[in-house]
């Protein structure tokens, strides 16, 4: 059970970073508000991949 | 009028002309065809234009046509798939032929633009755009039989 809590959590991390990287190079210029806002938008968009991958692969 | 405009230039016409006849004439394996190769044409060309015109945002209008042209191609796949599957469409080397000439229109621009943030969002492009022709032309010629329910 705690070793799939881990694994989730590193998931939501891995997607959280790669889309956090996404973001940073789409956008026009590179500042502390970009950052802020690029770090928001990439934790729900790793909310819905993790959750868009579960529920394709059946556990 | 540089390079860059005339290097577009050469690829809408002459590739969208032949897009547009194929979408507009012939079976329906060709059409379809046709219609996939469109946007494998037009993103380049939009690259170039970005380019030439010396405006990185424009790169935008290429990133999202290369992320929405091949949806477009896996809806006609998903609604013409009876069709398809009777009569399927073959287009290896043409498809082959379009990802080749999106990765070198990428390539050169990428020598343009030298090692920066920009560069990395025109191998995002590129990447999107092959990558997504690829599996558009991989789903109408039938290759994911499960999907087409």
């Amino acid at each position: 059970m705690r070793r799939r809590t881990v694994l989730a959590l590193a998931e939501f991390l891995i997607w959280w970073a790669a889309l956090l990287a996404l973001w940073l190079v789409l956008v026009s210029a590179v500042d502390t508000l970009e950052l802020a806002v690029g770090a928001g938008a990439a934790g729900l968009g790793a909310l819905a991949a993790t959750a868009a991958r579960r529920a394709v692969t059946a556990p | 009028m540089n390079g860059w405009l005339l290097t577009a230039g050469v690829v809408l016409a002459a590739g969208g002309a032949a897009a547009l006849l194929g979408v507009a004439t012939g079976p329906l394996r060709r059409r379809v065809v046709a219609q996939n190769l469109l946007t494998a044409l037009a993103c380049p060309g939009l690259l170039l234009l970005a380019q030439a015109y010396d405006r990185p945002s424009y790169v935008d209008v290429a990133l999202v046509l290369a992320l929405l042209g091949p949806v477009g191609t896996l809806v006609f796949a998903r609604l013409l798939a009876d069709e398809l599957a009777a009569d399927p469409p073959r287009a290896r080397t043409l498809t082959w032929a379009a990802a080749g000439l999106g990765a070198a229109v990428v390539v050169v621009l990428c020598a343009a633009v030298g090692p920066s943030r920009a560069m990395v969002k025109l191998l995002v492009t590129g990447a999107l755009l092959i990558v997504g022709n690829v599996i558009a032309s991989h789903a109408l010629s039938g290759g994911f039989p499960g999907e087409s329910r």
